[in-house]
């Protein structure tokens, strides 16, 4: 059992990694063309001071773009692992308090953001997907070691 | 032991120290970019103390912020239902209006904003702001509004002086609208349409695409 695990665990690194640095190049990619639109996104979960929320905006798609290109390329997995997976933590509490406060809001995940007609919030689907997320990350910083990357 | 017993060790760090001086390099940019600036040109009906927005009424009370992004449709749908009411108000004095073209949505934002604060100079911005949204394309940038656009536009509501052309096709205003931007960011604008009466939000939820509840809550605010 323990040995087929061994076998296989390098194979299921290698795709969290396509799968958590993929979405997170991606997010950052659809974001860095439109800092307004992201520091907007950023600013509707109501959580932190105007400033702090505008630069977080600013600076969070570039730093999806860097953490995903390092996880696709398989450098530097573990550290990589863990700032994506503690993104997506906190993605959920940020979603999960939106949603409790009755917010209307789009998580702004893939570019949008900000506030929506009530009705069109798609909370659920957005916490579930950043879960699962949450676990590849955590997968991966525990076995950071699999095929095609260019850690040692 | 030193390090060169381990040849991917030098691979590695170089791609890593790539990948950080990008991200570095594009943060930096995004910041500056998107900065406001006070050199400037900003049309005559605008105020910075008022969020670089378009005055009408400067003098009256209360004061009613109107944030919309001339692409984006619900600000569309937010100008049929209560644009006239607006415009009554506009017209009668009963309260200072301060609009704020905002331009998240992309090119074709910036370039509209341009315009209409092209058509305030023109003392026709009310005009311009009633045109973009009946003409506004179905999809978000699709090329469909361009400077001879805008010209045009702005031809068919009267707008047909040089210096109206002049600043479309110069876009006097461009740099302006990032200062737009910047003041709404700062006012803690998440969306589009805002409307703020003495600089507090109406209810997303009901005031703004009911009519009558939209007239309550300035009555409210103070608009008799």
């Amino acid at each position: 059992m323990l040995s087929k695990f061994y076998k296989v665990q390098p194979w299921l690194t290698l795709l969290s990694r396509l799968v958590l640095g993929g979405v997170l190049l991606a997010a950052g990619a659809l974001k860095v063309g439109n800092p307004q639109k992201s520091a907007m996104a950023v600013r509707a979960y109501e959580i932190l001071p105007i400033n702090i929320a505008n630069f977080l905006g600013y600076v969070l798609p570039w730093m999806e773009v860097g953490v995903g290109t390092l996880l696709i390329i398989g450098v530097g997995v573990k550290i990589s692992a863990a700032i994506g997976g503690f993104t997506m933590f906190v993605f959920i509490i940020a979603i999960s308090q939106a949603w409790a406060r009755g917010l209307s809001i789009d998580c702004g995940c893939f570019g949008g953001g900000g506030a929506v007609e009530p009705g069109e919030t798609k909370y659920l689907s957005e916490i579930l997907r950043d879960i699962g997320l949450t676990m590849l990350g955590i997968y991966l910083y525990r076995f950071p070691k699999g095929r095609f990357g260019l850690d040692k | 032991m030193s390090n060169s017993n381990n040849p991917d060790k030098g691979t590695r760090n170089l791609v890593i120290g790539m990948v950080a001086f990008i991200v570095l390099v594009g943060a930096v940019f995004s910041f500056i970019s998107n900065k406001s600036s006070s050199t400037a040109k900003v049309p005559a009906a605008v105020s910075a103390t008022d969020g670089y927005g378009i005055v009408l009424n400067a003098n009256a009370t209360p004061k009613i912020d109107v944030y919309v992004d001339y692409q984006c449709p619900i600000c569309k749908n937010f100008e049929i239902i209560n644009g006239g009411y607006l415009a009554e108000i506009a017209a009668s004095g009963k309260a200072k209006i301060v609009y704020h073209p905002m331009t998240f949505i992309g090119a074709e934002s910036i370039l509209a904003a341009n315009a209409a604060a092209c058509a305030a100079d023109e003392g026709k911005f009310l005009d311009m702001n009633i045109a973009l949204f009946q003409n506004q394309s179905g999809t978000e940038n699709s090329g469909l509004w361009t400077g001879d656009y805008m010209k045009r536009l702005g031809n068919s509501i009267g707008l047909k002086s040089a210096a109206f052309e002049k600043c479309v096709t110069d876009g006097t205003y461009v740099d302006w609208t990032k200062n737009v931007a910047d003041a709404s960011a700062k006012a803690n604008v998440n969306g589009t349409p805002t409307v703020k009466v003495n600089g507090k939000d109406l209810d997303r939820n009901t005031e703004y695409m009911d009519p009558v509840k939209f007239k309550a809550a300035l009555a409210t605010g103070g608009v008799k």
